[in-house]
């Protein structure tokens, strides 16, 4: 789950990292308001779950109380990059010498943390990564350990940084770091962190994502994972605990696995196209079934409904009976076709035929989609 | 022969008490798995499926001479059980239990590299030596009786299923199927297990199944490249993925070029090795490089 950026900046606060002045208001009164705490001239950042909010107009400065008002109600009212603007932070805006970039991440080529630290901040790390790899320096550490401060200013030495500035930004480099492990987050991202003429630092970004799986142990997280979720479709099936996302096509497709999934899309695209990506996961039952194949097919003007199921750790035979539940309910006309295979497949071949669904027992993917082309005339 | 498992490993299963660990249980017995132990805490003393329960791992492994392990356990609890099996000098490991959260992960990869033993997971079917014995929920109705001399690795469960099925169908029968898990970090990297499959004289090809996301396929193809000489066939799932999307696994998610299906396939196919681009195209490659028939 990401964090909206004033939730992160709140944590890493906490953790030492020394974030700029900030409020948020979701009214133009709050944000003058907010001016009691944060001095202007002010930065003024829409709270929105997109990167390059920048470049899209989703962040504005203002130098008087007065730009404060218009600039904030400007935002409030509109979308970036189709998000709706909610609240805004009120920042101060610090005087800037250089911009650094600082990150803490999950790195699967060694499987274990890497940290990050960047002298070309405040642009798209990614970009940096693939034209400046000289401009990045690392530093692998495998928990349970945590980064220590000597390996932090060794960092902060090689990319070039002496006296207390060194010692400072391995400072933020050992709070970041500290923030990561304690939220269980998959990135805990400042760019750019500032470094102000004074040779001070200031946050004036923060990115924090935290690793779904993780969640059950921290309550001190956002409750409105759901909320997230912009997509209709795609929430609801959060909701019923599978996973879908939306595609341009009309063919339907229920899978158990999402590598299977992600074949079955594989082989529908070369003759049709799929309207979604849905796999189950392993908790298949009569009602996760029911309401997995209720969800597919809300979508308007479908042509078809290809399920390919296995029966390993899932019991495709109850899951069968909630698929049949929905066909009848609905009385649904498109062609269905499922290939079900594994443990107790002829109980579910059985159960998907008596509601008139065209079983396929060839364990290729392919001659599943066949039998759908021929349903189809196509 | 077979990598990692076989019909005389002494197997252990961790969470056997719970649902999914008893119906498991009795698939793996019935396809000839020797299961020898059960551990759940608190409920040591109870059978299940005629299997001694015990309370603890080290007990287990004293009891029955336990070597090997596969997981029924719930996510929060699968860290300190993998901690408590590498302690009990266990070295095979299989973690099927998915939505691990992976900081435990990463702890937990570091601890199996220390005691020297191969972790497979989490989020794995586990692995299934054909004709032979089974840990984890791959179902063994899908392959022969006989194991043929075909290895395959899959970071996917049910698509190990299909690849599986249409090598055996090809006249291609697997040998040993692995499933290393989905998940953006992983227990054992697929380098590793292409070692296994290097040094079993029963296998003479070995099929990769990949999928979009994560970079093993591109780190396997370095090693490939370098060092073993068994041919490979490669399908990588996901040409159709949408970028920046989540397609259920954690790991496959493709973002900015990193982890897509182009580099994996380049990677490989620089590499040496047959790429599919289904996964029925798997079985055409088996036979046109075995000369076998369906």
């Amino acid at each position: 789950m990401r964090l909206h950026e004033h939730e992160a900046a709140s944590l890493f606060r906490q953790a030492g990292v020394p974030v700029a002045p900030f409020a948020v208001a979701r009214t133009a009164d709050e944000a003058l308001a907010a001016l009691e705490k944060v001095e202007l001239p002010v930065v003024i950042k829409a709270q929105v779950l997109v990167g390059s909010r920048g470049k899209h107009g989703g962040i504005l400065t203002a130098a008087t109380a007065d730009e404060v008002r218009t600039k904030t109600a400007t935002l409030l009212g509109s979308a970036v990059r189709g998000f709706a603007v909610e609240s805004v932070m009120v920042s101060k805006k610090v005087l800037i010498a250089q911009e650094l970039y600082v990150g803490v991440t999950v790195d699967a080529v060694a499987g274990a943390i890497t940290v990050i630290l960047g002298t070309a901040g405040g642009i798209d790390v990614e970009t940096v990564a693939k034209e400046r790899p000289e401009a990045l320096y690392r530093k692998t550490v495998v928990p349970p350990a945590e980064l220590r401060g000597h390996e932090a200013r060794l960092l902060a030495r090689e990319a070039g940084f002496r006296g207390d500035l060194m010692v400072k930004i391995a400072d933020v480099l050992i709070a970041l770091y500290r923030v990561f492990r304690k939220s269980d987050a998959m990135i805990a991202e400042v760019n750019p962190l500032v470094v102000t003429p004074d040779e001070n630092l200031w946050a004036v970004d923060a990115v924090l994502e935290v690793d779904d799986s993780a969640l059950f142990r921290h309550p001190e997280m956002p409750k409105d994972t759901l909320a997230r979720i912009d997509h209709p479709i795609e929430r609801a099936a959060k909701q019923i605990g599978v996973s879908y996302v939306d595609l341009d096509g009309d063919i339907a497709i229920i899978s158990s696995g999402a590598g299977l999934g992600m074949a079955t899309m594989d082989v529908v695209g070369q003759r049709l196209k799929p309207a979604n990506f849905l796999e189950t996961g392993g908790g298949i039952t009569e009602e996760l079934m029911y309401k997995t194949t209720d969800l597919v097919l809300q979508k308007p003007g479908l042509k078809g409904l290809l399920i390919n199921l296995y029966g390993g750790i899932n019991p495709i035979h109850e899951g069968a009976k909630g698929i049949v539940r929905v066909l009848k309910e609905k009385r649904v006309k498109i062609p269905v076709v499922a290939k079900a295979l594994g443990n107790r497949q002829e109980e579910t071949w059985a159960t998907l035929r008596e509601a008139g669904v065209i079983i396929v027992t060839d364990i290729t993917t392919e001659a599943a989609v066949d039998a759908l082309c021929d349903a189809l005339n196509h | 022969m077979s990598i990692l498992l076989d019909k005389n490993t002494k197997v252990l299963v961790q969470g056997i008490t719970g649902k999914i660990g008893q119906a498991q249980t009795k698939w793996m017995l019935a396809y000839g798995t020797k299961i020898v132990a059960g551990v759940t805490p608190g409920r040591g003393g109870a059978r299940v499926e005629g299997v001694p329960v015990f309370d603890s791992v080290v007990e287990a492994v004293k009891e029955t001479g336990a070597e090997a392990s596969v997981f029924f356990v719930p996510a929060r609890s699968v860290k300190d059980t993998v901690f408590e099996t590498l302690e009990a000098g266990i070295k095979l490991v299989v973690v099927v239990t998915e939505h691990i959260p992976v900081h435990d992960t990463m702890e937990m990869r570091a601890e199996a590299r220390k005691a020297k033993a191969t972790l497979l997971g989490p989020t794995t079917p586990g692995i299934l030596t054909v004709g032979e014995a089974k840990m984890g929920i791959i179902p063994g109705n899908l392959f022969p009786k006989v194991g043929g001399r075909a290895g395959v690795i899959s970071r996917s469960g049910t698509l190990a299923y299909e690849v599986g099925g249409i090598l055996a169908k090809a006249g291609t029968a697997p040998s040993t199927v692995v499933g290393m898990g989905a998940d953006p970090v992983v227990l054992t990297d697929l380098a590793d297990i292409l070692k296994c499959f290097a040094a079993d004289p029963a296998t003479d090809f070995v099929t990769i199944v990949g999928e979009v996301g994560g970079i093993q396929e591109e780190m396997a193809a370095e090693y490939i490249a370098e060092k073993f000489k068994k041919p490979v066939i490669a399908y990588i799932a996901g040409r159709h993925t949408p970028e920046g999307k989540r397609m259920g696994h954690a790991g496959a998610i493709v973002q900015r070029g990193m982890g897509s299906v182009q580099s994996k396939v380049a990677a490989l196919e620089k590499a040496g090795a047959l790429i599919a681009k289904t996964p029925a195209e798997i079985g055409t490659l088996a036979q046109r490089l075995t000369g076998a028939t369906a």
